[in-house]
């Protein structure tokens, strides 16, 4: 019963471990002392103050508390996460400097800088 | 064109709500100019209109921007009359018409049929320069009668969001505008 529940849990953290970051999950990531998580919040029709900071290998959430459904979609095409009504997406920063939009309402833009 | 008569009705239309309201009797607080069962009703039909006015482009316009902003416009306004409807049914109040929704119908009929005589990007121009004009009205009476005139903190709430929301979509169509100058 030991062995089997050890393996258990060495098969659920290694899932935990390589699974993509999830474009609809709201489960929040593994805390380590490399990787941070870093929220942008979609409030009023408009991204929150753009986190300062982040290194490859971070999370980067948006969450969505407006009442319609938004997204945060790279303008090099890099990613597109759909973001309903108060739900969460996100994505594994990689280093660069990305603008994103929301697609469903153009005038909503961000840029973040990944070192 | 009737943008100003639009803009104009929709402020005609609250002054004559506030002239009737005046009529009762004195009561001990001065009652708001409008009542929430009218503002929601004036709320609801204002994106009512923009709906029916965005399923009229989709179906006459082949420009892509025109069209992304239509879809926009279709979308958004749904989903606030949605959150709109959930909201006065929790609150058990009935949306009551009003010679404000009424004119705003009205003239929204009056521009449909203007603007179903046009095609192309005359149809295109004209439907996006009576979108800036339509929000710039509405946004205009959210500011300075709907909100500071709503009881209910909810019903407030979602209005102030709705604002947020349609500045943001005035500033879309004012872009759009230009693009198409």
């Amino acid at each position: 019963m030991l062995r089997m529940t050890i393996l258990l849990a060495g098969l659920l953290a290694l899932a935990g471990g390589i699974a993509p970051a999830s474009a609809s999950s709201t489960a929040k990531p593994p805390a380590t002392a490399a990787h941070r998580m870093h929220v942008i919040v979609i409030d009023q029709m408009q991204y929150g103050p753009m986190p300062t900071d982040v290194r490859a290998g971070d999370i980067i959430e948006w969450t969505n508390h407006d009442i319609l459904e938004h997204s945060a979609t790279a303008r090099d095409g890099h990613f597109d996460v759909d973001l309903k009504p108060g739900t969460s997406g996100r994505i594994t920063a990689t280093a660069g400097t990305f603008a994103f939009f929301c697609k469903f309402h153009p005038t909503m833009t961000g840029t973040v800088v990944v070192k | 064109m009737n943008k100003p008569l639009l803009a104009l009705a929709l402020v005609f239309g609250i002054a004559t709500v506030a002239s009737v309201q005046a009529q009762t009797p004195a009561a001990a607080s001065p009652a708001p100019a409008i009542n929430d069962a009218q503002i929601a009703h004036i709320a609801y039909t204002a994106g009512v209109i923009d709906i029916a006015a965005a399923k009229q482009a989709l179906q006459k316009s082949h420009n892509k921007d025109v069209r992304a902003f239509a879809e926009e416009m279709a979308r958004d306004h749904a989903a606030v009359n949605e959150q709109a409807l959930a909201l006065v049914k929790k609150l058990g109040v009935t949306p009551q018409d009003n010679p404000t929704s009424q004119s705003l119908s009205k003239n929204a009929a009056a521009e449909l049929k203007t603007l179903a005589a046009l095609k192309g990007s005359a149809f295109d121009k004209a439907y996006v320069d009576n979108e800036v004009a339509y929000h710039k009205a509405v946004n205009g009476a959210l500011r300075s009668t709907l909100i500071p005139s709503a009881q209910n903190a909810e019903l407030k709430s979602l209005l102030e969001t709705g604002l947020k929301l349609f500045q943001s979509h005035q500033a879309h169509a004012e872009h759009l505008a230009q693009s198409l100058n």
